[in-house]
């Protein structure tokens, strides 16, 4: 039976070792490419260890581009702010949508889950005219208010409290704690794995937003960085060194705060399904 | 729990009304923000395309010398990443786009037809110099009554670029007609080699394809599936399914035909002028030469491929608007950026000054610009062009014979065109 | 005199319980509104204006630029859809792109997450290297793809080695949508691991323990605890994978050069909207006919999916 046991163990790590070896290929020649010489990107010869080691793209990223640390900042206020804005939206709404009984629940649902379906690219035109007549156009609000709430997230929201145990709830209204009170004070602890799901996907959202703020920032002061490190395409020639240390850049904060919240995923406690 | 919930609410509508609050001071800073700020001087706004750090330079020169002879106008320079012509339509609907931007001619017979570009005839005067100007490239900018949209900064064409070495140890001449190109291509594919690196899209075959006087779109609408058509391209596309000797990118790892030569991966390709400085940068080591397109059935012909400034009809400043244009398309000023040789000067005035007839590499490309092929054909070419691609690509890898593939093509593109 | 009075205070009562009720009707209302006012803000605002301005366009042909030309059609954009063949190959190319993508991706998703949520050893350092596909944008992602599936890139050179047969995984026209859905499945299952991994967190332990007593296997616990305990979950992660997959726009996008190609092979529903919207004049109020057929199309497969996996309506 312990033998059995040790040989799926083993099995299993092949498996996961094999996938992780999958994944990582790309991650690490778009790394090792950043290190290395335009000409030795272009010359088509594919190796992992960069030829001639440069620091170059970096330089040109970090200190040619004068505006690196305004579209950085840029980048982390949006993302920033409109993560804590969804976070505390979505899971509004996704509660009253589980938990409150309370008439046209059934069609704001419908209409959340229905907006999702429709593609970006038909409401992109409307979407900016709307900004214009508010003024919002190439501002911090015009990138964060039309993006506070996420109807993905209301619905993973929804569906996770659905399964939240009644008992709990029942607990804290006799402590005589009202309903914003509680779903501060209890529901959303409980929430924590959810929400830092939640907040890493939203933060993604907003980070690596492209056609957005390509439209709504025309100021090269509001740019943000995914739209500022792309413009070493041009009409003919790609420059893939500088394209791969930009993304190499704003993978890390991302990274970093995926590995924060990971820790979430670990010692989560709250839903027992109660079924 | 009713207070907390209070208070939170007014905190929210508090955020929500300084979020607005603030947007008042914002929201005029774009294009449609009056003429002249408080201290007299206009603040134009150019739009363009991101490209090279060169470019970029250059383009930098450019208008710092304009600011200089100009004091009572500043420019902003807008470079849009990705996607231009997305964003700078979406922004002319809102009527928030710059006042003066770069226009493709592909792009051009659209856009003037929706009446968002400013005619400029009557800005244009004698000092400007107006006919000095290649008339094949300036043409896509015209309307049917003559009116000029745009002027052109510069232009590229196509030439036949190839790699010395390889031509010499294989023997072969540059070849000047196509049966030549024909037996050197199969003469010059080896195991890691084709003797042809061919980009399969419309831009860059349409002379080839009108080579056997057939037109790829008529009256605003697609004919490349015509039997002329068929029989101009089909030897581009026998070479590469009967002898294996052409090939495209995509097949051998690369992303243009340029980056073939430079990789060895191809020994002729046909490209544009780009790839000179492209070249240097890239790959020092590759000697190579430019000669001109060879001559198909009796005739010679390339692409060319040239970009305006244009100047947007709801601007307000209008005056400003068309002194910069004036000066980026005037002889100085394309002096200023067709020097390092990016871009062909669209001036013939310039062309001879700068002499690039006697240079080695950009002479042939300079001769084609007379009989070029302009990219550009009337407002429905992208769907054109879009439906070509998506099935010659097919034929050139041999999946579809090549009048099938051109016959379906130009059907679809004709009923999305509709009438 | 006994009976009366308890009718009395039944009545008494019933009338308290219908206050009550009723109370308690307009507090449920008072906060169910309150909690969802700022969604529906931003929802009238930013979402539902924007669309309803889509379906007005979606009857008239369209020119945007250079001053709004309306030309009213009626349903002429929805009965152009019958005979647009490029539509017909670019809604058999989403349905088929749907239909081995979702069910692999969440497959490959739970699975990942399962096996990450059972202590091993390194899981941390997993859960990190699993994710990074998300993490990274999918324009940068597709490039670092297309450079692995051209003809002399990484994948063939593997299979070569191995002595398997190799494929242009871009030209080839029966290959180029598969190529992409490889690509899909390795970037999007690491998003839903994270999502079930979360969820994982919720299962109580003791059902676990208790099926291991009864003497229940791992395959077994995962099939009859893990499966059912996540339901609502793979509901969700299925309805995101089926709005997602049939939006597929920016792979096929930067794989095709914008063309859908080779002959349409590639061509996506998206995709085509977009060529409507932005590429060719005057047919916007197309594109948009096109988009809310789209969307009708996916709230139908979402509530099939619903139905079939028998979870609760939307209550």
């Amino acid at each position: 039976m312990n033998k059995k046991k040790e040989w799926s163990k083993k099995l299993l790590y092949v498996v996961l070792i094999t996938y992780a070896v999958i994944t990582l290929v790309p991650f690490v020649w778009a790394l090792s490419s950043s290190f290395k010489t335009f000409a030795e990107i272009s010359s088509g010869v594919m190796s992992f260890i960069p030829n001639e080691f440069t620091f170059e793209n970096y330089r040109q990223i970090f200190i040619e581009e004068e505006l690196f640390f305004r579209w950085l900042l840029n980048s982390v206020a949006i993302a920033g702010g409109g993560t804590a804005l969804n976070l505390i939206f979505n899971s509004m709404a996704g509660y009253a949508l589980a938990r409150i009984s309370f008439p046209g629940k059934k069609i704001w649902f419908m209409l959340i889950l229905a907006v999702i379906m429709i593609p970006v690219q038909v409401t992109m035109i409307p979407n900016y005219l709307i900004l214009k007549e508010l003024g919002w156009l190439n501002s911090y609000q015009g990138m964060i208010v039309p993006a506070m709430i996420n109807a993905t997230f209301i619905f993973m929201m929804r569906q996770f409290f659905i399964n939240f145990p009644k008992e709990l709830e029942e607990a804290a209204s006799l402590d005589g704690l009202g309903r914003f009170g509680m779903f501060i004070r209890v529901v959303l602890p409980l929430a924590k794995p959810a929400l830092a799901a939640q907040a890493i996907f939203v933060f993604m959202g907003f980070w690596n937003d492209f056609m957005r703020p390509l439209i709504i920032m025309t100021d090269a002061e509001m740019y943000t960085l995914t739209v500022g490190l792309n413009s070493f395409k041009g009409q003919y020639v790609t420059y893939w060194n500088y394209i791969m240390a930009a993304s190499m850049v704003f993978t890390l904060p991302v990274l970093v705060i995926y590995m924060f919240f990971n820790k979430f995923f670990m010692k989560g406690m709250s839903f027992t399904a109660d079924k | 729990m009713k207070r907390k919930a209070w208070v939170f609410w007014s905190a929210l509508m508090f955020l929500l009304l300084v979020a607005a609050g603030c947007s008042g001071n914002d929201g005029t800073t774009s294009g449609d923000g009056g003429g002249e700020s408080e201290d007299g001087t206009t603040e134009l706004t150019l739009a363009g395309w991101a490209s090279s750090p060169e470019e970029e330079k250059l383009l930098n020169t450019q208008l710092e010398e304009f600011e200089e002879e100009n004091p009572d106008i500043t420019v902003k320079h807008e470079a849009i990443a990705d996607q231009y012509m997305d964003v700078i339509k979406t922004r002319l609907v809102g009527g928030e786009g710059p006042d003066v931007f770069y226009l493709d001619a592909v792009e051009a017979p659209s856009l003037i037809e929706t009446g968002v570009l400013e005619p400029l005839n009557s800005y244009v005067d004698d000092e400007f110099d107006a006919g000095d100007f290649e008339d094949t490239l300036i043409e896509a900018f015209k309307d049917e009554e003559g009116e000029t949209y745009g002027f052109p900064k510069g232009y590229s064409t196509l030439g036949l670029f190839y790699n010395k070495e390889m031509l010499d140890e294989a023997g072969v001449d540059v070849p000047t007609n196509w049966e030549e190109l024909e037996e050197a291509a199969i003469e010059l594919t080896t195991e890691d080699t084709v003797g042809l690196g061919v980009a399969p899209q419309m831009a860059r075959l349409q002379f080839i394809g009108e080579s056997r006087s057939g037109d790829m779109v008529e009256d605003d609408m697609a004919a490349f599936g015509s039997e002329e058509v068929v029989q101009g391209l089909q030897p581009l596309v026998d070479l590469r399914t009967e002898e294996e000797a052409a090939a495209a990118p995509s097949e051998m790892g690369s992303e243009s035909t340029g980056e073939m030569l430079g990789q060895g991966r191809a020994a002729m390709v046909m490209e544009g002028n780009w790839n000179v400085p492209y070249f240097e940068e890239t790959f020092p080591e590759m000697d190579y030469g430019v000669a001109e397109i060879p001559e198909m059935n009796g005739t010679q012909g390339t692409m060319a491929y040239t970009v305006s400034y244009v100047m947007n009809q709801a601007s307000d400043k209008k005056e400003a608007a068309w002194k910069l244009i004036s000066y980026l398309t005037g002889k100085e000023g394309m002096k200023t950026w067709t020097e390092t040789g990016i871009e062909l000067p669209a001036r013939q005035s310039v062309a001879e000054e700068l002499g690039f007839e006697d240079d080695e590499l950009r002479g042939p490309l300079v001769t084609g610009a007379e009989y070029a092929t302009t990219w550009s054909d009337g407002p429905n070419l992208p769907t054109i062009y879009n439906n070509f691609d998506n099935e010659f690509l097919s034929a050139f890898l041999g999946e579809k014979s090549l009048e099938d593939a051109l016959e379906t093509g130009e059907k679809v593109a004709n009923d999305e065109i509709g009438d | 005199m006994e009976r009366a009075e308890t009718s009395s205070t039944s009545k008494v009562k019933e009338r308290k319980k219908k206050q009550r009720n009723n109370k308690r009707l307009l507090r449920d209302i008072i906060q169910g509104y309150g909690f969802m006012l700022p969604t529906i803000l931003v929802l009238l605002t930013f979402i539902l204006g924007p669309v309803l301005y889509a379906v007005f366009l979606s009857f008239f042909d369209v020119t945007l630029l250079g001053g709004t030309v309306l030309d009213f059609t009626g349903v002429d954009n929805y009965l152009r859809l019958m005979d647009d063949a490029r539509a017909q190959r670019a809604l058999l190319n989403t349905g088929l792109y749907v239909g081995i993508v979702v069910p692999v991706q969440t497959f490959l998703a739970l699975f990942l997450a399962a096996t990450l949520n059972a202590g091993l050893k390194g899981e941390k350092i997993f859960r990190i290297i699993y994710f990074l596909p998300t993490l990274t944008s999918s324009a940068v992602l597709t490039l670092i793809f297309m450079w692995m599936y051209n003809q002399n890139g990484l994948i063939n050179n593997m299979l070569e080695t191995v002595n398997l047969p190799t494929y242009n995984w871009i030209g080839d026209p029966n290959i180029a949508l598969y190529s992409i859905m490889i690509m899909n499945i390795w970037a999007t299952a690491p998003l839903f691991m994270v999502i079930y991994l979360a969820a994982l967190q919720g299962v109580p332990k003791n059902l676990y323990e208790a099926a291991e007593l009864d003497g229940a296997n791992v395959i077994q616990r995962f099939w009859y605890i893990t499966v059912p305990q996540l339901r609502p979950i793979t509901s969700f992660v299925v309805i995101m994978g089926l709005i997602g997959t049939f939006q597929l726009f920016d792979q096929s996008y930067i794989f095709s050069g914008g063309s859908g190609g080779p002959s349409n092979s590639t061509l996506t529903v998206v995709l085509l909207i977009y060529q409507y919207a932005f590429k060719s004049l005057g047919t916007m109020g197309y594109a948009t006919a096109i988009a809310f057929m789209l969307a009708l199309i996916i709230l139908v497969a979402s509530i099939l999916q619903r139905v079939l996996s028998k979870e609760e309506q939307f209550n």
